[in-house]
């Protein structure tokens, strides 16, 4: 599913960071991974890397056989719709759409008709146990609601790579574990590949595999 | 798209709902604006057409002399070959007693044979009209349209009562006419009555206003000219209807079209909040845009999205604006009527027509702007980065100094400056590409330096308000692009109150300057209010009842007729020139006063103002011809003179000249020089009562004249004033769209300060010092800008219109109110978000995102 060779991300500004320093990793389909390490040592930029959302500066990075780096913007964007889907620690819900709206957004982006959005909005929100909060407004809802309602967001597309970064980082352990087993449950059910980041070696011991990063390096490398 | 419309943005809008109305309402001042006073002047240039082809009837050519006609010219072209018939026409404007019904339209005619050129069609009881000599039998009698009878509550047999110089005077409603063909003239506001009885009532003495012809079956015009131009004076102008229009038109258009840059302005105002909301929201929206993209929302589809929203507001706002210029364009009308009236002297129907284009080009004009501004910040919303979006904290936006910018600001500055002093080509077209070229250098550099101008003061505030205007300060420098967008906007708002006041103010006073020195007689005679075009003009003999008057010591008879000369109206003044010379003062261009003596006072020469000399390029030794009454009469110029009597030129000869080569002995002016010690307010009421009741005449004081020449110049300024004031206002809105922003941008901010202790006061403070600052920098930067502005119309639009070149005064009055009104405008402005401010709940303003 996902091939980096030698990927190093140089920011240029005001000071120069490497954020990654030639990363070699591959993921298969269906693998549930989790990245570590320290802050500033290159998991979010990883992450958005394999989304799509940035491009290396140098190296090779294949999602899904495709090299992304020389994909343009809109075409890197289109590629998501249909591959890539996303889980923030921070949710990134629209705060004026009701749960419902918010897992169709994916959806009309992509421009399908609005009652097969709805339909599979309401089906999908089912499935992570949130059909009774489908009116609901974020601000109505739980930490941990909240995030089941942004991984409805991301399966509701069907994408084959779901990236999730932090995903427990703002719960409670109770509600951190409870969305922990139902990222699993959709691994396990849907054979979706997921490449999670986070500081919690609870959380990183969900996955069967853990990547350690440390100053823009792989450091380990290891299956559980 | 119609799903993210409908949630995303329709949400936002339903968060954000006073600083959407007040990006609304930028838009429809702008559309109303344009639509109101480009509504109006197409109404006005419109109307005077209708009147003048309705009042023409089946007439094919007028024959009009400046002064009127004389009756003996009908026996001139009676039964010439190709002449069907001929008709003395009489039109005066007259306001009724009942001023609610606005100016009415008198039409003199010749009842018994002007069916020739008319339908009338009488209609309802007026049987006697069918024997017309029972109405003419009655000198009283008129008919009047049957809608302007209906509005006033009028029947057969009822009294109008008209305010005329000679005071108050009645008619009998004697017939009614169908609202149709000529009757609707002058928006059907139509008096018709015999010709002869109103020479009577308009004291016109045996002259006409004009003679219309109609013509033989097969006859062509140009034939019919020549047969008519072999019997009649040259003085006398044969024209058809369509070109006596065309000149009339002519003389208002450039009046009227200064207006266009006005709502111009207005327009591109409403542009630049739209920008500047746009540019905010982008910035405050970077997060869910990030969130769209990550969800695979194309960059195109963001821009795409907010190009629609400024689509959706511009359309509502288009709709709004139009429906509020309906409303305005009568207003505007209104008043640019009475400018085109008081100086021009050219009249019109008083009906403000909205044509549907006009609706359209306004719709349209909206749209575009909107779009125009959110085309930057849509572009911005597409290249934002999903990465950077989710970054932690708020976003700051970049700086906005950028030394390329700014230098290729200034650059284009002095393009701007060096088009301004000596542009390339004439015309209005290039005026508006320099003043649009002024605007977008303006556009480059006041952001940045705005920014280096608002860091420069923070200090100063944060010494002079440790708390408030630290505060204040902060929140001015953390959103670097949100304070240099409104201090832009106020600028241009600003530039442009500076530039346009300052050159009406320069303007006033350099009329009123010219004004002392030229009117420096005692007393002022005259028969009309009406500057432009007298309705009555005294007999010579006149003069010597004046000198008969104890206290009076020598009297002046002014005589201005308007002539054709060049395809342009120009004024042609003739006084005794001697006499006037020795009690005024004149700034000479070419030639002096002793000369002007010598020549124009005793060798029958002329004198010319500067800007009949610029605007035909004539200079001293050069020969001004003119009709006269029994040829062209040819005047050498013997100097140039600065003179402000016409914005078309004037061509000063004695008295003399004038009675020999244009014989007509009549007046439009006395002006009466009293002997030492005689009380000026005494023998103005001798005058009154001696001439009281013989004819109609105005007697002023020169304090009393010059009051009212003023109130002329005001009225012609007098829109392009309350455009000036719907620019400010926009400039304002855009200072309370931007509060408006920083209060909820800050709102965390705000909360952890009252959480720290800060006291809802020293909030509210620190926002009223933010609208301060705001205000104070584009008034700074608006100084040069608008001097700029205000030099480039003193020195090339005024010469380009009117052949004036102005001298520059500061506008050190309307500085003062500027700087009286700034503050109290920013305390308002700042009065909403400041409340927002203070009221802001702790707990709930920590958690905000």
């Amino acid at each position: 599913m996902l091939q980096l060779k030698d990927v190093r991300k140089v920011h240029e500004g005001k000071a120069r960071v490497v954020a990654l320093d030639g990363v070699s990793l591959s993921i298969g389909e269906g693998e549930m991974v989790a990245v570590m390490g320290p802050s500033g040592s290159g998991k979010s930029t990883l992450l958005n890397l394999m989304g799509g959302l940035d491009v290396p500066t140098s190296g090779t990075l294949l999602v899904a056989g495709a090299d992304l780096a020389s994909k343009s913007e809109e075409e890197r964007s289109l590629f998501r719709r249909t591959h890539v889907s996303y889980v923030f620690q921070a949710y990134h819900l629209m705060p004026t759409l009701s749960a419902a709206l918010n897992v169709e957004l994916p959806l009309h982006l992509a421009g399908r008709p609005a009652a097969e959005a709805r339909e599979r909005a309401l089906k999908t929100l089912a499935e992570v146990g949130l059909s009774g909060r489908t009116t609901h407004l974020p601000d109505e809802l739980s930490g941990g609601e909240r995030q089941r309602v942004a991984i409805a967001r991301a399966l509701v597309t069907g994408a084959p790579l779901l990236l999730a970064d932090e995903p427990t980082g703002n719960l409670d352990t109770a509600k951190g574990e409870e969305i922990l087993q139902l990222l699993k449950s959709i691994h396990e059910a849907r054979g979706t590949t997921i490449v999670m980041v986070t500081h919690d070696p609870h959380a990183a011991a969900a996955c069967e595999r853990v990547v350690k990063l440390r100053d823009g390096r792989v450091v380990e490398d290891s299956r559980g | 798209m119609k799903f993210l419309l409908q949630t995303l943005s329709l949400s936002y809008v339903r968060r954000h709902r006073a600083k959407t109305f007040l990006t609304l309402l930028g838009v429809v001042v702008g559309v109303a604006t344009y639509v109101a006073v480009v509504g109006a002047r197409g109404s006005l240039l419109g109307g005077i057409r209708e009147t003048v082809d309705r009042m023409a009837g089946k007439a094919q050519l007028q024959l009009t002399q400046e002064g009127g006609v004389p009756e003996e010219l009908q026996e001139a072209i009676r039964e010439r070959p190709g002449i069907r018939a001929q008709a003395p026409v009489i039109e005066q404007v007259v306001v009724p007693e009942r001023d609610e019904l606005g100016s009415l339209l008198v039409l003199g005619v010749d009842l018994l044979g002007d069916r020739e050129m008319r339908d009338y069609g009488f209609e309802g009881e007026d049987a006697d009209l069918d024997d017309p000599l029972l109405f003419l039998a009655q000198a009283d009698s008129v008919a009047v349209a049957r809608p302007l009878a209906e509005r006033a509550g009028l029947k057969v047999g009822d009294v109008l009562v008209l305010k005329l110089p000679a005071g108050p005077r009645s008619v009998t409603i004697r017939g009614l006419l169908t609202p149709k063909g000529f009757a609707e003239a002058f928006g059907g506001n139509l008096v018709v009555m015999d010709v002869y009885a109103a020479q009577e009532l308009f004291g016109r003495g045996r002259r006409f206003d004009r003679l219309e012809v109609r013509l033989e079956e097969g006859v062509t015009l140009d034939a019919a000219t020549a047969t008519l131009r072999a019997v009649v004076p040259p003085n006398v102008k044969v024209e058809t209807p369509d070109r006596r229009s065309g000149q009339m038109e002519k003389l208002v258009a450039n009046f009227a079209a200064g207006f266009d840059v006005t709502s111009g302005f207005a327009l591109g105002l409403g542009a630049f909040l739209i920008y500047n909301a746009f540019s905010v929201a982008v910035n405050r929206r970077r997060r869910d845009i990030g969130t769209l993209r990550a969800l695979g929302a194309t960059p195109r589809q963001v821009q795409a999205l907010f190009l629609l929203e400024a689509l959706a507001l511009g359309l509502a706002g288009s709709i709004l604006g139009v429906l509020a210029g309906v409303g305005l364009t009568r207003a505007a009308l209104d008043v640019m009527r009475q400018g085109a009236e008081q100086v021009y002297g050219v009249t019109a129907s008083s009906e403000a027509r909205l044509t549907f284009p006009l609706v359209l080009q306004g719709l349209a004009l909206g749209l575009l702007a909107s779009l125009a501004g959110a085309l930057a910040p849509s572009r911005a919303a597409a290249a934002v980065s999903p990465t950077e979006a989710f970054a932690k904290g708020v976003h700051q936006a970049g700086g906005v100094w950028s030394w390329r910018r700014v230098a290729s600001g200034a650059a284009l500055l002095a393009v701007t400056v060096a088009f301004g002093v000596r542009p390339p080509v004439s015309g209005m077209a290039m005026i508006l590409s320099i003043v649009a070229l002024g605007a977008f250098s303006a556009l480059l550099v006041v952001g940045p330096v705005s920014h280096r101008l608002l860091a420069f003061g923070a200090p100063l505030v944060a010494r002079l308000f440790p708390v408030a205007g630290r505060l204040a300060s902060d929140a001015l420098l953390s959103s670097p692009r949100r304070s240099a967008g409104t201090v832009t906007a106020m600028t241009l708002a600003l530039t442009f109150a500076v530039g346009i006041g300052g050159y009406i103010e320069a303007t006033t006073a350099t009329l009123v300057r010219w004004m002392r020195d030229i009117l420096t007689s005692d007393i002022y005679v005259r028969a009309s209010a009406n500057f432009a075009r007298p309705d009555y003009r005294f007999a010579p003999e006149v003069k010597d009842d004046l000198l008969a008057v104890p206290g009076v010591r020598s009297v002046e008879s002014y005589r201005a007729p308007r002539l054709e000369y060049r395809g342009e109206t120009i004024v042609l003044a003739s006084i005794e020139m001697e006499a006037m010379l020795d009690r005024t003062r004149h700034d000479w261009v070419e030639g002096s006063e002793e000369i002007a003596r010598r020549e124009v006072g005793r060798g029958g020469s002329c004198t010319v103002s500067d800007n009949f000399a610029r605007k035909f390029d004539l200079g001293v030794g050069d020969v001004v011809e003119l009709p006269g009454a029994r040829g062209t009469v040819r005047l050498p110029i013997a100097a140039v003179v600065k003179d402000y009597t016409s914005d078309r030129g004037t061509v000063f000869v004695d008295r003399r000249t004038f009675l020999a080569a244009f014989e007509d002995d009549r007046v439009d002016v006395f002006d009466v020089n009293l002997a030492a010690g005689a009380d000026a307010g005494k023998v103005r009421d001798a005058i009154r009562t001696k001439l009281q009741g013989r004819m109609p005449a105005l007697v002023s004081t020169k304090r009393e004249f010059v009051a009212d020449v003023e109130k002329a110049i005001d009225a012609f300024y007098a829109l392009m004033q309350v455009t000036l004031v719907l620019a400010l206002a926009v400039g304002v809105l855009g200072i309370v769209t931007s509060l408006l922003i920083s209060v909820v941008e800050r709102t965390r901010e705000i909360g952890l300060l009252k959480a720290l202790g800060a006291l809802g006061g020293q909030i509210r403070s620190s926002v009223a010092l933010e609208a301060l600052a705001l205000s104070a920098a584009a008034f700074l930067l608006s100084l040069p800008l608008g001097t700029l502005l205000a030099l480039f119309v003193e020195k090339t639009v005024a010469v380009a219109f009117a052949g004036w070149s102005l001298p520059h005064e500061t506008p050190w009055l309307l500085l003062g109110q500027l700087l009286v009104a700034l503050p109290f405008l920013s305390a308002v402005s700042a009065w909403v978000p400041a409340r927002q401010a203070a009221r802001t709940p702790v707990t709930e303003a920590l958690e905000y995102e």
